[in-house]
């Protein structure tokens, strides 16, 4: 039965939704599941998407465009923002830049932490050119969680591989080598 | 601009309670909600009807979908086999249902002549201690009146069929609405977001899951509470010695579902069973009146704001209040409807209250507007 309704075709959405990381290890079954829960957002250049401080709520994934995560902590945040190398897909961290802490480009996520706990934003986010974003809500994850929660185990996994690969590059960043033993 | 003010320095956003006006404004926005409720009753109950529906029925979809049929099939396999498995019911229960009718009517009038017996017997033990009344006949007044004005069953058979005529085609619509809740639900929501500005949008999604978990949990609640009245019901009558006591419980804790006026009906309805029952002992039918006060009560105090005001997150105080409110905005109507309208009020206006008094919010939208602005001149 479960074949029967199955596609043998991935439909072109579904296999762009694949191709962000952090439904990489999805089926298509699974992924038209998660395509349901998704929303999609676009964002001008200089337009806030969340401010530091705020409740958050989703995460983001950036599915066309760049989006420049700063700090206000740190310094004047980043409006004059850098043109984007070929580095783009990777976070970037400048010491030199004021509350910068890093841009974005397609395929990559932010705002991450929302869909595990309800912490206030640890950063500002703004669209640093024209972008497209798709937005995924963290009550969404929670369902998927109860529901069919071996897709979010999947998310889960990816997730936690950025996060351990972000702590990774922070602990070199300062020196804290101890933590990577 | 905004960039360069500091976390520190904005206002404390989303800790704060919604202040007295936004209450004032929630309970206004409620009461001409139910006025207006109203007056579309006949697209209200099946709405209602088909939101219960939607609740029942979203769990078997949820697993085809999951085991990889689209949103539509699941919806649409799911919405046939109920009206199927209705339709079924339906044609095995008729020809059992005809064969019961006339029993049924010898049944109702025996019951109601049980009722009119007792009325009868204890006017007439209140005559025997209060002279004046005897003197003023009161006995034999209220049996007269109740004969003429009463008169017999097939006289109130024709408005009820004429009533389940005339509800019967917006009743149909109930099905209908659901298959539409089940097959566009999602769409409907992302509809709804997408139409709302960037700076409101997380707040929004937020307020969109919030209704849904405050209907949900308004359904689940009148379920919780349908299964303590009928339990404490059917447990104070098999204690009484009243035959059918578990289906008399039932019977009345679902007529409880319409408030004051179902909860009248119920009574009427174990009053005429422990009388008829019991001719010779009408100390049995005030036993049972006593006992379904004593329910009521815990019903209204207890166990609604237990069950449907504790799921609904409002005060004890609140869900009692609006109850009474109800009724007087919009009778019976505003007795059904007035706590999960208040519910879904209150989600909307707390959260529409908490958007426009955030100064960041609202900043952040002109931002943007602005920069749409800029962006759709840009090359006249």
């Amino acid at each position: 039965m479960t074949n029967f309704f199955r596609t043998s075709k991935i439909p072109l959405r579904l296999e762009r939704l694949r191709r962000l990381s952090l439904f990489v290890n999805l089926t298509p079954a699974e992924l038209q599941i998660v395509d349901g829960l998704l929303h999609e957002r676009d964002y001008l250049k200089d337009e806030v998407i969340f401010d530091e401080g705020e409740e958050g709520q989703a995460i983001y994934i950036i599915a066309s465009g760049e989006v420049l995560i700063s700090r206000q902590g740190q310094g004047v945040a980043g409006r004059a923002v850098q043109p984007v190398v070929d580095e783009a897909r990777l976070p970037r961290r400048r010491q030199g830049d004021f509350g910068r802490v890093a841009q974005l480009g397609p395929g990559t996520f932010f705002g991450e932490l929302a869909l595990l706990d309800d912490s206030p934003r640890s950063a500002q986010a703004r669209a640093a050119n024209s972008c497209h974003l798709i937005v995924f809500f963290r009550d969404d994850f929670v369902g998927l969680l109860d529901t069919h929660a071996r897709i979010a185990s999947k998310i889960s996994r990816q997730l936690a591989c950025h996060l351990g690969t972000r702590m990774r590059n922070m602990a070199l960043s300062v020196g804290a080598y101890h933590h990577l033993l | 601009m905004s960039a360069t003010i500091k976390s520190s320095e904005l206002p404390r956003r989303g800790n704060h309670g919604s202040g007295p006006i936004v209450w004032a404004v929630i309970i206004a926005t409620t009461c001409l909600l139910l006025l207006v409720f109203q007056k579309l009753l006949w697209l209200v109950v099946p709405f209602l009807l088909a939101l219960i529906l939607y609740y029942f029925l979203y769990p078997p979809v949820r697993v085809l979908i999951y085991r990889g049929m689209s949103r539509d099939a699941a919806a649409s396999l799911v919405t046939l086999g109920f009206l199927a498995l209705l339709f079924v019911v339906v044609v095995a229960l008729t020809p059992w249902v005809t064969g019961q009718m006339a029993n049924w009517q010898d049944t109702v009038s025996r019951y109601v002549q049980g009722g009119l017996q007792l009325l009868d017997n204890s006017l007439r033990n209140i005559e025997a201690h209060w002279p004046t009344l005897a003197r003023a006949h009161l006995a034999d007044t209220v049996a007269a009146r109740l004969v003429q004005g009463a008169g017999s069953i097939s006289d109130h058979l024709e408005p009820v069929a004429i009533g389940i005529m005339a509800w019967t085609p917006s009743l149909l619509l109930a099905p209908f609405l659901a298959f539409f809740f089940l097959r566009d639900g999602r769409r409907f929501t992302r509809f709804l977001s997408a139409a709302v500005p960037n700076a409101f949008f997380e707040k929004t999604l937020y307020l969109l899951h919030e209704i849904d978990r405050t209907s949900r949990a308004y359904f689940q609640g009148l379920i919780s509470l349908t299964v303590l009245d009928t339990l404490t019901l059917a447990a104070g009558l098999w204690l009484l010695g009243i035959p059918g006591a578990l289906a008399l419980g039932l019977i009345c804790a679902v007529l409880a579902w319409v408030p004051y006026v179902g909860s009248i009906l119920g009574g009427l309805l174990v009053v005429l069973v422990a009388a008829t029952d019991f001719p010779d002992a009408p100390g049995m039918a005030y036993w049972a009146i006593a006992l379904f006060g004593l329910v009521r009560l815990l019903d209204d105090f207890v166990y609604m704001p237990l069950t449907i005001g504790k799921n609904l997150e409002l005060h004890p105080l609140v869900t009692v209040l609006m109850i009474f409110v109800g009724g007087a905005v919009a009778g019976v109507a505003g007795l059904m409807l007035v706590l999960p309208v208040l519910g879904v009020v209150m989600v909307i206006g707390e959260t529409i209250g908490l958007i426009v008094t955030d100064p960041r919010l609202m900043a952040r939208h002109r931002h943007a507007l602005a920069l749409r602005r800029e962006y759709a001149s840009r090359d006249l």
